[in-house]
This record gives structure tokens, C-alpha cells and sequence, in this order.
């Protein structure tokens, strides 16, 4: 069974080539290339991995990332972004991912109404339309919503019950104020003790097209790797999703310095030590390579 | 003080729950309801604003210290049609750890699994949850797996779907309704199809144990409690 890491970065310095915006933890002079990664991966036998976008959601924005999909189609598949308030989305994201590996777009902003008590019809939501396009395309959807958001998941995802569903970095659903940068450059987001996401996006384990990664451990934890103080999260996410929902991914490239890729590759087996090895070889790749159909790699 | 039946000493005994109909009615319901939707409106954009810095959970809000907010909620806490049991099951030694005024949003699941509070290990933890407005079927009604707060009861698993709980009970009300159970026993709230909020009280007891709960933390209401069994209830100096 591969080995699939299900959610990285790789971006390039900005370019004519390679445009994209700039920010704080991506400036512009900044690389962390494709090629960068291989190495990581091929130095812990990792099969595959998916690229998401970062650096901007326009087509050009995007071209380091159908580059990279370009050049390692066995390797690699991709996660796109879209504008929620773009005028024509199903023509941004048919033009994203028209054959070139991409297989999905990542939201954070769900588009509907603050208050769950306003709350009742999807089709209301400004990312209505991105939904229904990806239900006609079979594009996953891969969800890092505000915690604002988090109540209008189950209405999109009960409309459209064949959409493949992912949602990052172990559920949770950041606040507003709560994200900084740490000495690392890693991102961090300040949560609460208890997990309140047990009330909204763990909720959606209802759904069989809902997955999650098992991912992002540094941004959330206060302690040290192997962020033992969210094992208990991680046996929430097993309990109520089972073990062939649930996707490892390292977050590539914010955990080179600290703790490391290689730590992510045994992160799993350290928090979820239970785990037989078929159960360990799902998370590791298998679920991945099944519900984001990936290619079989060429030797 | 109304101590229970034998028969209600048995069922509690036995299934682990307790149901006293219209155990709040008349007008100290409708005050109940009056004060709720008053300290609820009141509360609710402070919580929106706490849902969205990813500090309270989307799904549901408490008004946040309620016993400071009216007496009417301390009343509750010691109300006759169920404080004889409450303090017959802990042999006469209840002390309250916190009340919950709850409103609960329809949405397509519900916002909590089935679950026990406490461990077999803790000492009788009692919650009596009460419904500020009718909660039929469909609507947000509690469930409890009836037997499950014995200790050879089980496995319990969590379900994907909260109807296929094993064994499970639910229990459909008219506001005023309460209902006490053993928070070892698997609970949760069923899902809410409805339009309508659920709003409930949910009482917080256990059977004391020494420090469990501070003098300082009823402080703020300790002018309402004047009498040695309220005062110990609530943890207060005498």
C-alpha cells in the first residue's frame, strides 16, 4: 500500500514564470520547490502527496502548482482555490482542473450566515455554486472553515452527498484573532481546552463522504512533538469517523525545521498507538490513494 | 421535602432515570420561559462573537451565570418536585456543580454523541434536565441508554446515526418536564428536525466529596441562601 502524505505546500520564488502573492511565512524570495519535497519523501519512503494551493487564487497564481502536477504526474495530485465571490467559478475551477491534476479546491470562507439560527438553505450560501459545480465534475472539496463557519458544513454536505469531503487538520475550525506565527515561522492557532469542534465538524462523521486529517498537530498543541496532549483528539477522530476516514498529511514545508519531516512520518503509530498495522497502513496512504484516486505510482 | 417513591427508588436504581412531569408549571413556568427568552436574547450576540474568535461551540449557548442573572434559576436548583430524590440518592449529602441554561439550534445533526459524563470511578454525578419549552419528538429530546450506568453494563460504542444506539430510550416532553439521570449512563441529545430551539435547564449535581467545589464559587449569590440546607447545597460558608 502507498504511502500518501495528504496535504503539503510547494511554492517557488515569484517569478514571470511563477506569480503569487506574498505573505509573512511565504515572501517572495522564499522556495520550497517540488523538488524539495521529493527529497523528503523519497528519504522516508513516501509514495505520493497532495499539493494544495498557497499564494493566491487566481488562474496565473496557480502555475507553480500545475507545473509541479505537470511534471510528476505519479507523484502528485492537486488542490486548488477559488474566489467564493468569483463571478463565474465554474469556469475558474473547469479551467484549474481541465486534466491537470487537480482534483479539487480548498475553502475557508463557507458564505453563509453568521447566526445558526439565520441558518437553513444552502442554496443561500455564496459557495452554493462552487458545491454544485463540483458535485457535476466530481471535484473533492478540501474544508479549513472559521470557526464562524463550522455550523453551515452539515447543510452543504447533506445537499450534495456525492461530494468527496475533507476536512483539514484534524477538524478543527480556527477563530478569528487566534492565528500568529511562531520562531519556526510555523503557523500557530490558539484553541481552547476543550475541543469545540466535538459540536460542529466532528459531527459530520454522520456523513460517509466526510474524511479528516489527521494533520497540523504543531499549529494547535502546546507541548513538544509528538504532541501527546492530542492524542485524545486524534481518539475522538478514530472513534467517530473510523479508521478508513481519516488521512495523514505533514503539512509540508512548516514542519521542516521543527520537528522535522521524518518525525511526521511516525507521528500516527505515536499518537494512535493501538492502531494494527493494516489500520496504520490505511491512514498512512491507503485511504488516500482510494477516496482521492490516486494513480499508481510508475516504478 | 418529597422523597421518592419505592417505586421511583427502584427505576432509579435499575434503569438509572428518572421523569417528574410538569415538575415546574403554572406561573413559575411562564415566568421560567419569560426569563429565559429575556436572558437569552440578551446573551446571544456576545456568544456570536465568541463563536467566531473560536471561543464557544456554533451549535448551541448557555447564558453564561444564570443564578447571578435571577433567582429564578436558584430556585430550580432546590425545586421541591425533585430535590427529595436528588438528596435521598446522595444520602443526604448533594452539593450543585453548575447549572446550564441552554439554548440548542435545529440543525441536520445533533450537536453532541451519545456519551457518559463521568467514569464509573467519580463519585453519583445527577443531572436533572429540564425543558424550558415542548420538546416533541424530533425535536432535540433527550436520550439515555437505560441500564447503562451500571458497571457491567456495555461496551457502549458511539453511532454514526443517533437512532441506532442500542437499547436507547428518548424522551419527548412538555416544557416543565425533568428529567434526572445518571450521567455514568450513556446519553445525548437526539437531533433537532424541527424549526424550533430546543431550550432546556440542565442541573449539574454530584454527592460530595471533600473540596470539590469551593466556597468562592456561589459567592456572588450567597445573599439568596439563608438556609443551612441551601447554604450546604451550594458549597457556601456557613
Amino acid at each position: 500500500m502507498p504511502k500518501i502524505d495528504a496535504h503539503v505546500h510547494v511554492f517557488t520564488k515569484v517569478s514571470p514564470e511563477f506569480p503569487r502573492e506574498v505573505s509573512p511565512n511565504w515572501p517572495a524570495e522564499r522556495e520550497e520547490s517540488a523538488e524539495k519535497l521529493l527529497g523528503e519523501m523519497d528519504k522516508h519512503q513516501i509514495d505520493q502527496a497532495v499539493l494544495v494551493q498557497i499564494g493566491g487564487t487566481s488562474i496565473e497564481h496557480h502555475s507553480y502548482l500545475l507545473h509541479c502536477l505537470k511534471s510528476y504526474p505519479d507523484r502528485f495530485l492537486g488542490i486548488g482555490l477559488v474566489p467564493i465571490d468569483h463571478p463565474n467559478p465554474a469556469e475558474h475551477m473547469a479551467e484549474l482542473a481541465d486534466g491537470t491534476g487537480i482534483i479539487g479546491f480548498r475553502l475557508f470562507d463557507l458564505g453563509g450566515p453568521r447566526d445558526i439560527f439565520a441558518t437553513t438553505d444552502a442554496r443561500a450560501f455564496k459557495t452554493f455554486p462552487i458545491w454544485e459545480y463540483a458535485a457535476e465534475k466530481d471535484y473533492v472539496m478540501w474544508l479549513y472553515p472559521r470557526s464562524i463557519d463550522a455550523h453551515l458544513l452539515p447543510y452543504l454536505v447533506q445537499a450534495f452527498p456525492q461530494v468527496r469531503v475533507v476536512l483539514n487538520h484534524l477538524g478543527m475550525t480556527p477563530g478569528k484573532g487566534k492565528f500568529t506565527l511562531d520562531e519556526f515561522g510555523r503557523p500557530q492557532i490558539q484553541v481552547s481546552g476543550y475541543n469545540l469542534n466535538m459540536h460542529t465538524t466532528y459531527r459530520m462523521a454522520r456523513f460517509e463522504n466526510v474524511t479528516v486529517h489527521l494533520s497540523g498537530q504543531y499549529a494547535f498543541s502546546r507541548v513538544a512533538y509528538p504532541y501527546k496532549n492530542l492524542a485524545g483528539w486524534h481518539g475522538n477522530l478514530l472513534n467517530d469517523f473510523g479508521v478508513k476516514r481519516l488521512m495523514w498529511a505533514t503539512d509540508f514545508p512548516w514542519i521542516l525545521e521543527e520537528p522535522g519531516y521524518g518525525e511526521l512520518t511516525t507521528i500516527i503509530e505515536k499518537l494512535l498507538p493501538n492502531l494494527s498495522e493494516s489500520e496504520l497502513a490505511d491512514i498512512m496512504g491507503g485511504n488516500a490513494k482510494r477516496f482521492l484516486r490516486f494513480p499508481n505510482r510508475n516504478s | 421535602m418529597i422523597r421518592p417513591t419505592p417505586e421511583q427508588k427502584t427505576q432509579w436504581e435499575q434503569e438509572g432515570y428518572l421523569v417528574f412531569e410538569n415538575a415546574i408549571q403554572g406561573d413559575q413556568l411562564k415566568r421560567l420561559q419569560s426569563v429565559f427568552d429575556y436572558w437569552a436574547t440578551e446573551c446571544k450576540e456576545e456568544w456570536l462573537d465568541r463563536v467566531e474568535a473560536g471561543e464557544a461551540a456554533a451549535t448551541f449557548y448557555d447564558i453564561p451565570n444564570p443564578l447571578e442573572k435571577d433567582p429564578i434559576f436558584i430556585d430550580l436548583i432546590d425545586h421541591p418536585s425533585y430535590y427529595g430524590s436528588l438528596m435521598e440518592f446522595t444520602d443526604d449529602d448533594l452539593i450543585l456543580l453548575g447549572p446550564q441554561v441552554r439554548t440548542v439550534a435545529p440543525w441536520p445533526v445533533s450537536y453532541t454523541g451519545w456519551h457518559p459524563d463521568v467514569g464509573q470511578s467519580n463519585p453519583l454525578h445527577i443531572k436533572v434536565q429540564i425543558y424550558v419549552n415542548d420538546v416533541p419528538t424530533g425535536s432535540g429530546e433527550f436520550g439515555f441508554v437505560p441500564r447503562s450506568h451500571k458497571p457491567n453494563s456495555g461496551p457502549y460504542k458511539r453511532p454514526l446515526l443517533q437512532e441506532s444506539m442500542p437499547g436507547h430510550k428518548t424522551f419527548p416532553g412538555k416544557a416543565g418536564t425533568a428529567i434526572m439521570f445518571n450521567s455514568c449512563g450513556w446519553h445525548t441529545s437526539m437531533d433537532n428536525a424541527s424549526e424550533v430551539p430546543r431550550k432546556s435547564i440542565i442541573l449539574i449535581y454530584e454527592k460530595r466529596t471533600p473540596g470539590r467545589i469551593g466556597p468562592e464559587q456561589f459567592a456572588a449569590i450567597s445573599e439568596h441562601c439563608t438556609t443551612p440546607e441551601r447554604r450546604k447545597l451550594f458549597s457556601l460558608a456557613d
